[in-house]
């Protein structure tokens, strides 16, 4: 428990001191989110600096932070040891098409084994683009964090939040650029 | 009771029909309209939150709890006892509990203050079951959420600030969907426009029927965490009542269509 009061006096202390981070979560909110309970208010009070200028400008990020922002976010990015973007499309099949893993099918059209949702631009026949060092590069680091090409977007910045490893988000990067994968041989369900 | 299966055996059937029906309209709530007609026309003449409100009436006029109390000298705004009309004011500030409470926690308040059960003896299948009772004295009334004492301006305040709050390994906030991809699809349903659309959050509580589910406004704000992987806020907390305060303040003026009956 005094680990804890440390903590809290420490993330207090770290705006005021240090370098300035943007603070969303005023005394008043957080006594609010407290009251919602410890497994509520345990994620909601860690609110990462970023996540807290997303929220104070409402997702929408005025041009005075956009370069800095986009900088940080870039700097996030973490690569597959050995440096291989393309990985397996087989095992980027299954995590592209299950809900609690990928789950890109329910904002993305594009896969040939779960109806699209629009949420997200459409990926179909997205291998068309080719396999160049550059496309690889670009699709894997919108997965990895697509707050680096689009601030404060919805879509889960996959590696930085730990949803997906490096390895994970390569064999995506195959499902969806590899021109033999079902993804650009079959044809994309849609509503 | 006897009554009440009855209701049940024919509703059971009627869901049972639902499924098959042609094809799915494109608009949710047209859909809903179509398959609210259907299950009436099966069924005879009633609906699946009929069985909640019943139950709820039930509930709130027997005499119950320690105390062996009804609920009917409760006051959800408009005095002791009275009821129409009610939903569309709340949540709003109490002075006997000094709190701005929502529907949910009202309920809870008076089964505490005047049924005499402890907190933790209170089930919420009841509390839904009364809030459907309470919720069908509303119906057809207008949404009249307008925060003006100083306590509910500053919980609306917090609520506004909460719905835009992002947080989480997924970043999760509820304006990234509910703001920004309005009229979207991720999965089934489009997400509502709750800024904008004044519908949206005037038909809670509601009877969902493609998961025979009965959800208050706090279940559907617990699932919006849930699905992105988020706990959720207790129950009767205080983050439930802000988000509902600032969505049902959008709402103001709109017609309740209460029991809702949404997919």
């Amino acid at each position: 428990m005094r680990r804890f009061y440390l903590i809290a006096l420490l993330a207090f202390l770290g705006p005021a001191s240090g370098q300035p981070g943007p603070v969303y979560i005023t005394p008043e909110l957080q006594r609010l989110i407290q009251a919602g309970g410890q497994n509520y208010a345990n994620v909601l009070l860690r609110q990462a600096p970023d996540q807290a200028l997303c929220s104070i400008h409402r997702n929408r990020l005025p041009p005075e932070v956009l370069g800095s922002f986009i900088e940080e976010q870039r700097r996030l990015i973490k690569y597959p040891e050995g440096g291989r973007l393309m990985g397996d499309w087989k095992r980027g099949e299954a995590i592209y098409n299950t809900l609690a893993r990928g789950n890109c099918f329910s904002c993305h059209v594009g896969s040939p084994l779960n109806i699209g949702g629009n949420v997200g631009p459409s990926l179909e026949k997205y291998g068309q683009r080719g396999t160049s060092e550059a496309v690889q590069r670009y699709t894997y680091e919108v997965i990895y964090n697509p707050w680096a090409y689009f601030p404060c977007t919805v879509m889960y910045r996959f590696g930085h939040g730990g949803l997906l490893k490096p390895e994970e988000i390569a064999d995506v990067v195959a499902y969806l650029l590899d021109p033999s994968s079902d993804f650009n041989t079959k044809p994309a369900l849609k509503r | 009771m006897g009554r009440f299966w009855r209701l049940l055996a024919a509703l059971a059937l009627a869901l049972g029909a639902l499924g098959a029906s042609a094809q799915e309209e494109d608009d949710p709530v047209k859909e809903a309209e179509k398959q609210k007609k259907q299950l009436l026309e099966q069924s005879g003449g009633i609906l699946p939150s009929d069985l909640y409100v019943q139950q709820g009436e039930e509930l709130f006029k027997a005499k119950r709890g320690p105390k062996q109390a009804s609920l009917e000298a409760c006051d959800f705004g408009r005095g002791p006892g009275r009821l129409e009309g009610v939903v569309g004011r709340l949540p709003r500030y109490f002075f006997d509990t000094r709190r701005v409470e929502d529907l949910d926690s009202r309920i809870r308040t008076c089964m505490i203050r005047l049924q005499g059960f402890r907190p933790e003896e209170i089930r919420r299948s009841e509390v839904v079951a009364i809030a459907f009772y309470i919720a069908s004295l509303s119906n057809e009334q207008t949404m009249y959420v307008r925060p003006l004492m100083p306590q509910e301006k500053k919980l609306y305040e917090l609520g506004e600030k909460l719905f835009y709050l992002r947080a989480g390994p997924r970043d999760m906030g509820c304006a990234s969907c509910h703001v920004t991809y309005v009229g979207r699809r991720a999965g089934v349903l489009p997400y509502s426009d709750l800024l904008g659309d004044k519908r949206v959050a005037s038909h809670w509580p509601a009877f969902r029927y493609s998961n025979d589910q009965a959800w208050t406004m706090a279940d559907r704000i617990r699932a919006c965490y849930a699905n992105l992987g988020m706990p959720a806020p207790d129950f009767y907390s205080e983050p439930i009542i802000a988000l509902t305060l600032f969505m049902n303040a959008q709402a103001r003026g709109a017609r309740m269509d209460l029991p809702g009956f949404i997919r």
